[in-house]
This record gives C-alpha cells, sequence and structure tokens, in this order.
C-alpha cells in the first residue's frame, strides 16, 4: 500500500515545493474541518499501516516448516552451558527509595513487579448483562427532562461560612452544619449517561462468636470466607470489652474480605443466581436496608452460606458446628439507596416490607 | 374483586376503543403491579437534589386552528436484550489464558487433603483425572506445571487451539464425568464405562434459526439486540408507530399501539415514560394546499419478555414483521429514517 502511495506523496511533494513558502504557509494555518478531513484520508490510512491487522496466532506469512521448526522445550535442553541468570532472573527492588532512585520497581501490571495481580480470566456474565441491558434500561428509566430555557436557581451552600469579623477568618474552611452528631450527608445526584449506578465492590464480614473461647472457628470462619469470595480475608480484633457479648479487647473476633471488579460482579452473580433461590422460606433482602449512601447490605445465615457451591461441593470436610453465616455489603456508585435498589432490582436482587430510602 | 367491581370493568370494556382486547389484560397492561423499574421511576423526583429548577420563559403551547400540519405519533423500539456474552476476540482469548497460565504460577500450590478425605471415590476420581493433566488443578491449561523446571514456557505457540473456548468447554466437560465409583468392598475403584454417565454439554451460540436465517423467530443471534420491524403493505419497514388519540400520553398509547400492531401474546415491558427518539416527516403542500399533514413520531423504549408477535388483524394495515440487528435493519428501512433512529440502537 506505502508503494502505492508513492507517487501520489512525490507529486504533492513538487507541486508543494513549486509554490511560494507564504502561500503554502497560509494553506497549512488555514485548517477547515471539510478540508482537513478529505486532505489527511491518505495520511491516516498511511499511519494505520503500523498496525496489524490480525493477531499472531493466525499469522500466517511465516512458512509452515518454520513453525513447525520453533520449538522452545528443545532449544532450552539442547543448551550446553546455561543462560547467565541475571538475563532471565530480573528482580524488582524489595523497596521503593523514591523517584529518584536509579533502581525503580516496575508497573504493577507488569508480571515480575512484586505486586502483579494476574487476570482478569475471562468476562464477567453479570457485568455483560450491565453493560448491555441494565445501564440503557436504567438511564431511560431515570430521565429527568428539562427543558431548554429551564431556570436553575443554585440551593443555599451547606457549609457555614464565617462573617470576616475577624481578619484571621480569611482563608478559613468553611463549618460543617451546627449541632452534635451532625454531618454532611450524601446530596441525591440525578442519573445521567456518566453517572450509572454500578458495583464498585463487595464487602463480605462475619463476626465469630466462638471466636473467644476457641480460636478453631476463626479459621474455619477463614476458610469458608475464603472458598466463597476467592479473596483471603483480614482478621480484626475487638476494640472494647463487652461484658454481655463476652469478648475481651484485642481477641481476633471478625474477618471480612472486600471484592472489586470481576470477583466482585461473580460474586453477586453467583448469590442472586445459585444461592437466593435455594433458600427455604425466604422473603427476599429486607427494604430497610442500606445506608442512605448507596451502599446495600444483606446476610446469608449458616443454612444459606452452605449452599454456596464452593462450600457444598466439600461440605463435609468443614466441621459443621463451626461453619458461621456473613454479611454482605455491595457497595454501589449509587448517591441514595433508593437508586442502589434500582440497580440491584434491575440486577435480579428482590426486596420485601417497607422500602426506606 | 367484587361482583359490583366487575361489572363496571365489563361496561367499561364495551366502550373502549380496542375491543379485542378483554379487560383483565387491559388493566394488565395498563397498570403494570410487577414492574418495580417503572413504580421506582415515578417515585424518582429528586428530593434532596443540589439545585431546584422550575421552567420560565416558555412559549405556551397552543392549538392552531384548521387542519393540524403535524400529527403526533408514539412508536415503540421494542428489543430482545442480548441472551449470550460477547464472544472474545482471539486476542482476548489468548490473553486470558496467559493470565491463567500467570495465576498458576503465582498462587499458592493446590491443596488436595483440604477439598478430597483420603481413599474416598471422590479421591480416586480427582487422581484418575489429574494423572491425564500432568497432575496439575487446573483442567484447561494443557498440563502446564506452574512449579516445575519448564515453568518459563507458559506462553502458546502459533496454532495452538489451547486458549479456544470450543477446547477449554471439552475439557471441562471431560472434567465433569465421574471416574471412580465405591465398590463392593466399600473401597474406590475406577468407574466402568457404564458407570461413568452423560455430561450434559452446554448449548451452542448458535440456534437453528440462525442457521436456516429465519428472521421472524426470537430465538437467533442470542448475543446481539434484536428489534421488532413491520412492513405496511405496499409501504417499506419501519418500527411500529401510531398516532395519539385523544388525551393519552406517548406511553399509554405506545402500549396501545402494540397491541393493536403485534397482538396480546407478548410480555412486554414499556421503559420509563420519556421517549429515547424521534423521527419526524415534513408535510406535503401542493399549490400551497395541505396535501398530507407531516408525523412526528417519538419512540419509547420497550422489551420483550416472552410471548411473540402476532400480526393478524392489526389495525395498521401491517403485512409482515420481522426482529432485526442494527445492522440489518440498516438494510431494511430507508438510509433517512434509519439515520434518526440508529442513536438509539445499542451497538450489541
Amino acid at each position: 500500500m506505502a508503494l502505492r502511495e508513492l507517487p501520489s506523496v512525490f507529486s504533492r511533494l513538487t507541486v508543494r515545493g513549486s509554490r511560494s513558502t507564504t502561500v503554502a504557509a497560509a494553506r497549512n494555518c488555514r485548517r477547515y474541518a471539510s478540508s482537513q478531513a478529505t486532505s489527511t484520508t491518505p495520511d491516516l490510512a498511511a499511519d494505520l499501516q503500523d498496525l496489524e491487522s490480525q493477531s499472531s496466532f493466525t499469522a500466517s506469512e511465516y512458512p509452515e516448516e518454520k513453525i513447525k521448526a520453533y520449538d522452545p522445550v528443545k532449544r532450552a535442553q539442547g543448551r550446553k552451558r546455561q543462560l547467565p541468570p541475571s538475563r532471565f532472573q530480573y528482580r524488582p527492588p524489595r523497596y521503593y527509595r523514591g523517584p529518584l532512585h536509579p533502581h525503580q520497581p516496575p508497573p504493577a501490571s507488569d508480571p515480575s513487579s512484586r505486586v502483579f495481580v494476574p487476570g482478569p480470566f475471562s468476562h464477567t456474565r453479570l457485568e455483560q448483562t450491565y453493560q448491555s441491558t441494565i445501564a440503557p434500561d436504567l438511564m431511560t428509566l431515570t430521565y429527568v427532562h428539562k427543558p431548554p430555557g429551564t431556570e436553575t436557581t443554585p440551593k443555599a451552600d451547606r457549609l457555614r461560612t464565617w462573617d470576616d469579623s475577624s481578619p484571621y477568618h480569611k482563608g478559613r474552611p468553611k463549618r460543617g452544619p451546627r449541632g452534635p452528631g451532625e454531618v454532611l450527608r450524601i446530596v441525591e445526584k440525578d442519573i445521567n449517561w456518566r453517572n450509572i449506578p454500578k458495583i464498585k465492590e463487595v464487602t463480605v464480614h462475619t463476626m465469630i462468636k466462638g471466636a473467644t473461647e476457641d480460636s478453631a472457628h476463626l479459621h474455619v470462619g477463614g476458610i469458608m470466607i475464603q472458598a466463597v469470595t476467592g479473596v483471603r480475608p483480614t482478621v480484626h480484633r475487638a476494640k472494647h470489652s463487652v461484658a454481655q457479648f463476652g469478648i475481651r479487647k484485642n481477641t481476633p473476633i471478625s474477618l471480612t474480605s472486600t471484592l472489586r471488579g470481576d470477583q466482585a460482579y461473580e460474586f453477586v452473580d453467583k448469590c442472586i443466581n445459585l444461592v437466593f433461590p435455594k433458600i427455604k422460606d425466604w422473603s427476599g433482602v429486607k427494604g430497610t436496608t442500606g445506608d442512605g449512601a448507596g451502599n446495600i447490605s444483606f446476610g446469608f445465615d449458616r443454612e444459606g452460606a452452605i449452599l454456596f457451591p464452593e462450600v457444598e461441593v466439600n461440605y463435609d470436610m468443614y466441621p459443621p458446628k463451626m461453619i458461621p453465616g456473613f454479611h454482605v455489603t455491595v457497595k454501589t456508585t449509587a448517591t441514595s439507596d433508593r437508586q442502589a435498589r434500582l440497580l440491584l432490582t434491575a440486577l435480579g436482587v428482590p426486596f420485601y416490607g417497607k422500602l426506606v430510602d | 374483586m367484587t361482583a359490583s367491581s366487575r361489572g363496571s370493568q365489563a361496561a367499561a370494556s364495551l366502550i373502549r376503543i380496542h375491543p379485542r382486547v378483554c379487560s383483565d389484560c387491559i388493566n394488565h397492561i395498563s397498570r403494570p403491579t410487577q414492574r418495580s423499574y417503572a413504580t421506582e421511576a415515578a417515585s424518582l423526583k429528586p428530593l434532596d437534589g443540589p439545585q431546584v429548577t422550575r421552567p420560565s420563559n416558555l412559549p405556551p403551547v397552543t392549538s392552531h386552528p384548521g387542519p393540524a400540519e403535524y400529527i403526533t405519533k408514539s412508536g415503540i423500539l421494542l428489543s430482545r436484550p442480548p441472551l449470550l456474552t460477547r464472544p472474545p476476540t482471539s486476542f482476548e482469548k489468548a490473553f486470558f489464558f496467559y493470565q491463567k497460565r500467570l495465576n498458576e504460577r503465582l498462587v499458592m500450590p493446590f491443596s488436595r487433603y483440604f477439598y478430597f478425605k483420603k481413599d474416598t471415590p471422590a479421591d480416586t476420581d480427582w487422581k484418575i483425572k489429574a494423572r491425564e493433566r500432568n497432575w496439575q488443578p487446573a483442567r484447561e491449561l494443557g498440563g502446564y506445571s506452574p512449579y516445575g523446571p519448564e515453568a518459563w514456557n507458559d506462553e502458546l505457540l502459533v496454532g495452538d487451539k489451547l486458549s479456544e473456548t470450543s477446547t477449554i468447554m471439552e475439557a471441562l466437560v471431560k472434567d465433569g464425568q465421574v471416574r471412580a465409583v465405591e465398590g463392593k468392598d466399600g473401597k474406590a475403584q475406577e468407574a466402568r464405562e457404564e458407570e461413568k454417565g452423560k455430561v450434559e454439554k452446554p448449548l451452542g451460540r448458535i440456534t437453528e434459526a440462525d442457521k436456516t436465517n429465519d428472521q421472524k423467530r426470537l430465538d437467533r443471534k442470542l448475543n446481539r439486540t434484536l428489534y421488532l420491524c413491520v412492513k405496511r403493505e405496499n409501504g417499506g419497514w419501519g418500527l411500529p408507530s401510531g398516532a395519539l388519540e385523544g388525551r393519552e400520553n406517548l406511553h399509554q398509547a405506545a402500549e396501545r399501539v402494540l397491541v393493536q400492531t403485534a397482538g396480546v401474546n407478548m410480555n412486554t415491558w414499556i421503559v420509563g415514560h420519556v421517549p429515547v427518539g424521534h423521527h419526524i416527516l415534513q408535510p406535503y403542500y401542493v399549490d400551497g394546499k395541505l396535501e398530507r399533514p407531516g408525523e412526528r413520531t417519538f419512540f419509547m423504549k420497550g422489551r420483550i419478555m416472552a410471548g411473540q408477535a402476532n400480526l393478524k388483524g392489526n389495525l395498521f394495515g401491517l403485512s409482515d414483521f420481522k426482529w432485526l440487528t442494527k445492522q440489518e435493519l440498516e438494510d431494511h428501512v430507508r438510509p433517512k429514517y434509519f439515520s434518526a433512529i440508529r442513536n438509539m440502537l445499542a451497538e450489541r
């Protein structure tokens, strides 16, 4: 293709050379969208030539015998001497010594990095449904039409300003709401194409009562949470002593694991399609759930927890009295509970009872 | 429901415009009770929004005397969402496969004794299967050993079919087969051919309707969105639409038009109360006299959950229907019409 275009490139060069430089400069300065679109097409095509049109897996320009002859294992075994280890055993620095240090760690996406986490391993089913069906529907459903010419009156500032009675007030940050325990709550935003609610992360949490007497409960719970979520749980210690519950300060008492991205979608998918339908006499997730900021929680008791396929497959390996239930908090990018509930309803979570926003 | 209210409903159905639909169906159509979306949408007014908006200086809408220049119509973009995931590209397949092998290199070794008790059929079963894949726990990675001396050889060579979806599926199906059973003396033993049982393969992504290219069926192109497209007698293809009647709004009209077009044998849901697109047909004048009024069609988004369209006895003179993807729709409708509706059609 490059060869075919060569004459035209030459002709362009000669034409440009014959013109005076001022004309050429003026032509280059004036940039019209239409003229540019037509004039840059061949250049664009030239740029795109560098891209490979095919994956290397289907590459066919190599002769068949050359492809067949390439056997890296045989070549490695046939090598008389070992390769110098420094070439193939690159180690990133153990500590980050600042941006000016000559030995910089590779980026986290590099497999040789110490913090590299492999993945993704597939496309998530639930996320594809979200992208193709749920997100456009939510956007249509919650569209709030503002006719052109609609006046917007700015609302009063939620933070209190200083009255400038003192010169020291200049540059002070504004004050929060008046009263003890008053905090600025999150403001619900209208849904538009840029902030359609989606699942941000999922936290699985379990408080293990038996861990105060016997740490075996904690180990069993930890193994189960890890099997169910695929993330190694973090152990939390009690902050205070509570005599009624028999909890002493600093006793390991609970476990959490946080799932993000594909793992979070996979876990929610598993809950909705595999576990919820199997729970006996279950009316749904309570409508009063939610923290007011778009995070919805629900729980599984022991009977619900053993319905997860990862536990079901080797249920008899767990000490039966020690399997705990757990809480699941689905954190969404929604700014209110009803928007979050709208998202989860669309994903297939049933809610029952009084709905609280 | 009391007898008296039933009587009044029956009477109401007599006065209705479309007598083909029974009163129960009309009730069901006009009052969707199970649609949590729609009820949520109705209640979704901003309570604590950052800004208060109020319309002002809007020109008042008045009706013109004489024949109307434009007819307002409600159209329906009835779609069947994709049922399957998108097929991965060859690059994605290779990438996912490579990431899986990298993961094998980085995770803790498989702890077999956590999953299988010693000398049980499950344990023997695992041993038989694991022997065939070089004692590795991963079933679809072609016996790649992440801790061995050849662990560095984790990349596929040209033409290797290991990362293909069909190869992975076959490996998983083969692994699902029972290979060990409990023998007479209580010990585990290898299963005979008749004891192995059959493992059901997942259904194919290509259906019978895909092969015959039957564009009336809904079980074709399972990973694409399909749109209902109708053909007027001696006219072209287009989306179903109909003029507003009386004081009904776009949403109500869309539900009515859908029933009058494609029958009641469909479980559908009109998403929200606002249109997703519009198409304007200019009025036609002869010597300054209005020959044919123009049309303003506002398209409401709809989803079909079950059922099938049936054009028998439709009120709009339609002769044929098809379920088409975006690209097929482009071939069927006029280019100008398509340019009006293209942006409300999903890419996939």
